[in-house]
């Protein structure tokens, strides 16, 4: 495997590990210390940051979880082990799976918001992705920039998804 | 004289296959005398020799931890096979010798079938056979079963094995463990009672502290003194060793290696699964990747969920409003489409069935992939680590789908003790009845992150459940663990079908559940609610009904954990089966489930909240499972100790939560 692949895995995960930490902050502080005094590291746009690192401790692990897998698949290539490949799969799968997850919460807010609308009704809430604390999120974003992974992971994913 | 040939290997190795090439259509099927295992056995004629051969049980090693391994071992040392055939994956040599060095341990004579060529080639191996036959001492024939390869030649080394006085095997262990398997060996000798087997496997069964061996030496003549002996033996070897039973499996693995460095050539070639899996069961990194991806499975359940489960809710709302009156009976027409009517209780909680269909079909996605059995090994490491069996991991998983399921399973544990302990710890499990009502309570007061405060519960009912095994087992159930060895599936994209089929079959046994237990729970509720407790008259004052009374008489056990006589009464009512909190507190508050939440976010803060999900998480399971622990432990004991313990657990564990939210976290 190339090493711009590693490179790109290696910034990748320090990116994760940074928002993961975020998130495990903030929520410490908001939901057992009652503050709303949250770390951001993004954009301010309009009322949001982008990304949006709301506070939840399980989140914040996933994330850090991702970023030690794509840290560790660098760790194992540089002492030589092909196992690197497994750790660089594995940090890509989960990497796509919670920027699923991400787009699913905006769909799923969205129908939530406006389903009443479908029988004449009034939208429950106002909703975008700037109210919602998982509309741009670090897995949103992160997921994106590690999509490109695939071109450099698609034996492994043809493997298991022959016929792709 | 009719030659009898036994069949033994590790299960999925092609014993089957190679049984049915041999005996072809002279078979018979039955069970094992008193087992409800299966046994089959088969006639066939080689070189004018009838040949009796017998398919033992697929087992990973012969230590008599499951029924399985007893059967297979009891055949072998008390029937004594003319030979023991022991059919190997040339794929998996690894794991398969193992079952071969114990085979030859009981000093039977042995046929190596070295089967599945095919595949060990693929996957770039190259076994030279007859490299292993020297090794081992005993003959190694290749075959590859399905396309009968190697038949002839193996029913050629029966003749001549079963035909040979005795085999000379080569395999030995280390110095230490030789010098005290022969000590031993010594003292065996000339006893006649233990004349019929092999002294060398006597002695290493004695070593491991093999209780059955031990009980066999006791009732020999020579048994006080041998078993004296052999206990100094074994505490001067446990002084280096530590457990002796663990060192002879290293023993034997460190054989197994030396074979194998020497008989085999070329490397396995690493699959996409083998990769995936040196990542997703890395010893560091694998318990946070199996939390993070329960994390994004119970995520992914509400998110998906929620905007349905409000479309429901919304659906038996203006149900309630259009039906009003419809009965033209006053109290029934209260009773049932009121606002403390059982129709609000059971909307509430059938406006939870995309919650239980989304879970169940993320839970079967994932385990169709194949990572449920990762997640039985990493939390094995584990379970072992404290000296607990990795086999009630698999209950465990069950439990969160239903307590009576879990309980159930828990069959396949062999072991009475560990068995027993997994039944009585099994309704700490998270279960889909008491999601319904955690679910409401955490998005009440967590918002986006319900998700990640649910799994906070699920990661607490997993260890409560190994606190209590461990309690038990260092108290009531003092003994040792019974190994569990697992296979672990390729990895493979998900079946939608097998999945879809899955979240159907939950939910029509969720609307059954409804429709009846919850139905019926929940009309006591509603009875109780408007029947007047001085006149026993029809009322709408709920704060004058029978079950305000009970609630109120009730109320002070419960004023420590700050919550009010309706609390009180939906929880007790839980009892009957837990969807029934949820929908009684609806009932009995008088709202529809999205006033519920903003009604518990003005009344409740988060500590007392989270305090209460524990309590409901711990506290007595529901009727059915209590039925089913008395069942599966054949005895009312521990179902009245299982009721008493999560009882007071319950108590003790949400109040210490609210005492420490209240001091350390005065701003929630």
């Amino acid at each position: 495997m190339r090493r711009r692949v590693l490179y790109c895995g290696a910034l990748l995960g320090l990116l994760y590990v940074i928002y993961g930490v975020l998130q495990v902050y903030n929520g410490v502080v908001s939901w057992w210390f009652g503050s709303d005094k949250l770390m951001q590291l993004g954009v301010k746009v309009f009322e949001t940051h982008v990304p949006n690192t709301f506070p939840d401790p399980f989140s914040g692990l996933t994330l850090i979880t991702i970023g030690l897998l794509f840290l560790a698949a660098l760790y194992h290539s540089m002492r030589g082990f092909t196992r690197y490949k497994g750790y660089l799969f594995a940090a890509w799968l989960l990497a796509v799976t919670v920027l699923v997850l991400n787009v699913v919460e905006i769909c799923a807010s969205f129908l939530d918001a406006y389903y009443p609308l479908l029988y004449g009704g009034t939208p429950n809430f106002e909703w975008s992705l700037a109210v919602d604390a998982w509309g741009i999120a670090p897995h949103l974003l992160l997921g994106v920039l590690a999509l490109p992974l695939y071109f450099d992971l698609k034996d492994f994913i043809r493997e298991l998804i022959p016929g792709l | 004289m009719m030659i009898r040939v036994a069949l033994a290997g590790n299960p999925n190795v092609g014993k089957s296959v190679i049984f049915n090439n041999l005996t072809g259509s002279h078979q018979r099927v039955g069970n094992w005398p008193g087992k409800t295992v299966e046994k089959k056995e088969g006639v066939f004629r080689y070189d004018n020799e009838e040949i009796y051969v017998v398919d033992l049980p697929g087992t990973y090693s012969l230590t008599a931890h499951s029924i399985e391994e007893l059967i297979a071992r009891g055949y072998i040392v008390e029937e004594r096979p003319d030979v023991v055939v022991v059919v190997v994956d040339a794929s998996n040599i690894e794991r398969n010798l193992y079952l071969v060095l114990q085979v030859l341990e009981l000093g039977a004579k042995t046929v190596v079938a070295l089967n599945k060529m095919d595949l060990a080639e693929v996957s770039s191996l190259y076994l030279d056979a007859r490299k292993l036959e020297r090794l081992l001492g005993v003959p190694v024939i290749p075959t590859v079963a399905p396309k009968k390869v190697g038949m002839d030649e193996l029913c050629r080394k029966i003749l001549e094995v079963a035909r040979t006085k005795r085999q000379v095997v080569k395999v030995r262990y280390g110095n230490e463990f030789e010098e005290a398997i022969g000590k031993i060996e010594r003292q065996l000798e000339g006893d006649k009672a233990l004349e019929a087997y092999s002294t060398r496997w006597l002695a290493i069964k004695l070593l491991e502290g093999d209780e059955a061996v031990i009980k066999k030496v006791q009732r020999a003549a020579s048994g006080g003194k041998v078993l004296r002996e052999v206990e100094e033996i074994r505490k001067a070897l446990k002084r280096k060793h530590g457990d002796l039973e663990m060192a002879l499996i290293n023993e034997r693995y460190r054989v197994i290696k030396y074979i194998v460095e020497r008989a085999v050539k070329g490397e396995k070639v690493l699959t996409a699964s083998d990769y995936l899996d040196q990542a997703l069961l890395d010893r560091y990194l694998g318990m946070p990747i199996f939390i993070s991806i329960l994390w994004i499975i119970f995520q992914f359940t509400f998110i998906v969920s929620m905007p349905f489960s409000d479309i429901l809710s919304d659906i038996f709302a203006i149900s309630s409003e259009r039906l009003a009156g419809i009965t033209g009976i006053a109290r029934v027409d209260y009773l049932l489409f009121g606002e403390y009517g059982v129709l609000n209780g059971v909307g509430m909680v059938l406006s939870f069935v995309p919650l239980i269909m989304t879970l169940y079909f993320t839970m079967s996605l994932l385990e169709d992939f194949g990572y449920i059995a990762r997640a039985a090994f990493l939390m094995d490491k584990v379970m072992r680590k404290l000296g607990l069996t990795g086999r009630s991991i698999i209950p465990m998983i069950l439990g969160f789908g239903c307590n009576i399921a879990g309980v159930y399973s828990t069959r396949i544990i062999p072991v009475e003790e560990d068995r027993i302990v997994a039944i009585v710890t099994n309704p700490l499990m998270l279960c889909s009845a008491r999601l319904v009502t955690f679910v409401v309570i955490a998005a009440a007061f967590w918002g986006s992150a319900a998700g990640s405060v649910v799994l906070s519960l699920y990661i607490l009912g997993i260890a409560l459940a190994v606190l209590v095994a461990l309690v038990l087992k260092r108290s009531v159930f003092k003994g040792r663990v019974s190994p569990f060895i697992m296979e672990l599936p390729p990895y493979q994209i998900p079946s939608l079908k097998v999945a879809t089929t899955q979240m159907w079959v939950r939910a029509s046994l969720f609307f059954k559940k409804a429709g009846t237990v919850i139905l019926l729970g929940l009309l006591v509720v509603g009875l109780l609610a408007t029947t007047d407790v001085s006149t026993l008259s029809f009322t709408q004052d709920i704060e004058r009904s029978l079950v305000a009374t009970i609630g109120h008489a009730l109320q002070p056990i419960f004023a420590p954990l700050n919550w009010d006589w309706r609390l009180v009464v939906a929880t007790v009512f839980g009892f009957i089966a837990k969807e029934i909190v949820i929908g009684a507190s609806a009932m009995l508050y008088g709202v529809s489930e999205e006033e519920f939440s903003n009604f518990l976010a003005l009344h409740y803060d988060p500590v007392t909240m989270y305090a209460y999900m524990v309590f409901v998480l711990v506290y007595v399971p529901c009727v059915a499972t209590i039925a089913a622990v008395k069942h599966e432990t054949l005895s009312w004991r521990w179902a009245v100790f299982t009721i008493i313990y999560e009882i007071v657990l319950a108590y003790a564990l949400s109040l210490v939560i609210l005492l420490i939210g209240r001091t350390f976290f005065p701003g929630v």
